[in-house]
């Protein structure tokens, strides 16, 4: 491999890194944009995904990569199963908001952001003992495609998350600048009474935030199983640690800028890694997040926020 | 109504906290009625990414102890095993502040006189200073890095000087340089990339290895680390890949390997893969899976016995009471066990208190017969034979997909240097 090689193969490397640390950084980025709630339960919620994921693909006959499938079948099963993850974890994220989180909305300071640290504690450790702690090898129907660029390498599967990535964040972004409901929700976002008061009903509003958000992590963890043919009931933490600062680095609550951060992170990730040494990864990372919080405090694409009374 | 609510919780918590207690007290009542019993530790990480090894480790313990008290008990003693558990959720594997907390608990109990673990040298790490103080012997049936017995290291790990951690492995200043040997002499191999998984085996074996494979001429084209928590390692691999050697050596456990087998599977497939007995028994097989696993060495720090005509009868029994095939460790951990009874019968028989002192006084000077030959110890509590053995895992399909017996080729034993 020449050293365009290597640098193409990396490029490809980090963008997957990256769309994979958007997919799971939108959800989280979309709630807090419209309640102000950090809500450490997505990152769970995104492995408890991957599990629903599994078990419907096994309950289907598919265990590790025995069976391949091609064309139309492929793509039914992927879309059947990404539409009852996605329903499984939504309904998740619906239940928690209305009975864990609603109780504690006109609640100000931290408890809320406390009862989503224990909601996903019990999250992690309801999959701990339920599967056990031991990795799995995930069911995985794709073939293994690859295109070879000189001698770097596409695989379908990065086509697969790259796309995955970018149609959810287009389909989401969509849907709150265009739709009634998304225009409820920004109306949340920006003042909750004034919106209450023009009609918008507010738990409603919060509760499809819910839903939606953990959708898109549920979708996510169905990604990551069939990226990397892996699952543990440990992969919320590091991948979700990488999201959440890609979340602030890009502005948190934006949505392009999620993409935009996790993108950037994933980059640093692979170019610090090929030409600095890969144990530095997270010094690289933090810092280059302290630094651009210094200069631009509401992160690259931010905006500040008026304060509210 | 606010403040009546949070009395009736505070009552309840209270009432929890009694009942706690009351129930607490009922077990020392119960425990101090019986009459001669002495206890024996087991810590191992039975949550984490090496759960599937430490139950069969456990198993193996229990199998010899339960043997024993069937007979009768050592000496006149009963053995009741005290279990504590050294992984946690939050680390996803072994924790070494948790296997601390355990040790203190164990030491704070004086009928304990005799520990078997851990499994993890990262584990050991953290126990000995606290078991030197308290003058507790343990014996692991798996941990192998060198600096816990090093006697160069001895202020940190043994600050009272006597030797408490024993084994019934050797330690990876073997399995590391043998199979730096087994590189050299068997594959011959010219040029090579090594990654550790930051942990301290994985750190030490790795190192070791090193050492001996530059010594016997290899090139060592890099050296790096892999965060154990972390999904992605395309990025390493990719590097790998452009500098092209002829084999990777990784030195740690389950949690990273299996990631790297499959992403190596991927990106690097004509390369020679091999890593310790970290990447050897059930967690990294059934997490890695087939293909991905096919062709990786890996080692055990002591002879194959699982195989042995020796232990058959041994095997079918411990697959009869468990449902499951024993691993090498878990026999190493049965003699582990045999070692710890042993010496608390000569102390007994000797007409000694049955105390930790006498215990690892009598540890230190243990010849006995066990599964795996003859165990003695150096004065460090390292075990005299220094056996490394060498697998390869190559898909059986006749047997299931995790079937550790056979789903990995026995290749003999290491070159000592």
């Amino acid at each position: 491999m020449d050293f365009w090689d290597v640098l193409l193969q990396q490029v490809i490397n980090g963008v997957s890194l990256g769309a994979m640390y958007a997919l799971l950084a939108l959800g989280f980025t979309m709630v807090y944009g419209i309640i102000e709630l950090i809500n450490f339960a997505h990152f769970n919620i995104f492995m408890v995904g991957s599990f629903v994921a599994l078990w419907v693909m096994q309950a289907m006959g598919f265990t590790g990569q025995s069976h391949i499938l091609y064309g139309l079948p492929l793509i039914g099963l992927l879309v059947l199963v990404l539409f009852i993850t996605m329903l499984t974890t939504g309904a998740l994220g619906a239940l928690m908001e209305r009975y864990a989180l609603r109780p504690l909305r006109s609640v100000s300071g931290p408890a809320p952001m406390i009862t989503t640290i224990g909601l996903s504690y019990i999250l992690f450790n309801v999959i701990l003992l339920t599967t056990g702690a031991d990795s799995k090898n995930y069911s995985n129907p794709m073939p293994n495609i690859r295109w070879d660029i000189g001698e770097a390498v596409l695989r379908l599967r990065e086509v697969l998350l790259w796309g995955g990535s970018i149609a959810l964040m287009i389909a989401l972004h969509y849907f709150v600048r265009r739709t009634k409901m998304g225009k409820a929700m920004q109306a949340t976002a920006q003042d909750q009474e004034a919106a209450r008061m023009v009609g918008v009903d507010v738990d409603k509003v919060v509760l499809i935030t819910f839903f939606i958000g953990s959708a898109l992590a549920g979708a996510a963890g169905l990604i990551f199983g069939l990226y990397y043919n892996y699952t543990s009931f440990i992969i919320g933490y590091t991948a979700g640690l990488r999201a959440f600062t890609a979340a602030v680095l890009g502005g948190i609550g934006n949505i392009p800028g999620a993409v935009l951060g996790g993108v950037l992170i994933g980059l640093i990730e692979s170019l610090g890694g090929q030409y600095l040494e890969v144990r530095w990864t997270d010094v690289i990372i933090f810092s280059i997040l302290v630094l651009v919080l210094v200069f631009r405090p509401t992160g690259l694409l931010g905006h500040a926020t008026p304060a509210k009374s | 109504m606010k403040p009546s609510k949070h009395t009736r919780r505070a009552f309840n918590l209270a009432a929890i906290a009694g009942v706690a207690t009351l129930t607490g007290v009922a077990g020392i009542t119960g425990l101090q009625a019986q009459q001669k019993t002495i206890k024996v530790g087991i810590t191992l990480p039975l949550t984490g990414a090496d759960a599937e090894d430490a139950l069969l480790i456990k198993n193996g313990a229990l199998m010899a102890i339960d043997e024993a008290n069937a007979k009768g008990g050592v000496a006149g003693y009963k053995i009741e095993v005290v279990t504590y558990d050294s992984g946690t959720a939050t680390a996803g594997q072994y924790d070494p502040a948790q296997a601390a907390t355990n040790t203190k608990k164990l030491i704070s109990d004086l009928q304990v006189v005799a520990n078997i673990g851990p499994q993890m040298s990262g584990e050991g790490k953290a126990m000995t200073p606290i078991l030197s103080e308290a003058d507790l012997a343990t014996i692991t049936p798996s941990s192998t890095n060198p600096d816990i017995t090093d006697p160069k290291m001895a202020a940190q790990f043994k600050p009272k000087g006597k030797a408490i951690y024993f084994r019934t492995v050797t330690t990876d200043a073997f399995q590391g340089p043998n199979m730096a040997n087994f590189f050299s002499q068997n594959l011959k191999v010219k040029t090579i990339f090594i990654l550790d998984d930051s942990g301290a085996y994985g750190v030490g074996i790795a190192d070791a290895f090193q050492r001996q494979a530059e010594k016997n001429g290899i090139k060592v084209l890099g050296r790096d680390q892999l965060n154990p928590k972390e999904a992605d390692y395309t990025t390493i691999l990719t590097k790998i890949k452009a500098l092209k050697p002829d084999s990777l050596y990784y030195g740690g456990v389950a949690q990273a390997g299996v990631k790297l087998a499959k992403q190596a599977h991927d990106i690097i497939p004509n390369v020679i893969k091999a890593g310790g007995d970290g990447v050897q028994g059930g967690s990294f097989l059934k997490g890695g899976g087939f293909p991905a696993v096919e062709g990786w060495y890996s080692t055990n720090a002591g002879p194959h016995l699982v195989e042995d005509p020796a232990t058959a009868d041994w095997v079918k029994t411990f697959t009869t009471k468990y449902g499951q095939n024993p691993s090498d460790y878990a026999i190493t951990a049965y003699d582990a066990a045999l070692v710890a009874l042993d010496a608390i019968k000569r102390v007994a028989e000797s007409g000694k208190e049955v105390n930790r002192s006498n215990v690892r006084d009598a540890m230190q000077s243990t010849n006995l017969k066990t599964l795996q030959g003859v165990v003695a110890f150096d004065e460090n509590g390292d075990i005299k034979d220094r056996t490394v053995s060498v697998f390869q895992y190559k898909k059986n399909p006749q047997y299931p997909d995790d079937d550790i017996i056979h789903q990995q080729k026995y290749l003999g034993a290491a070159p000592q240097s």
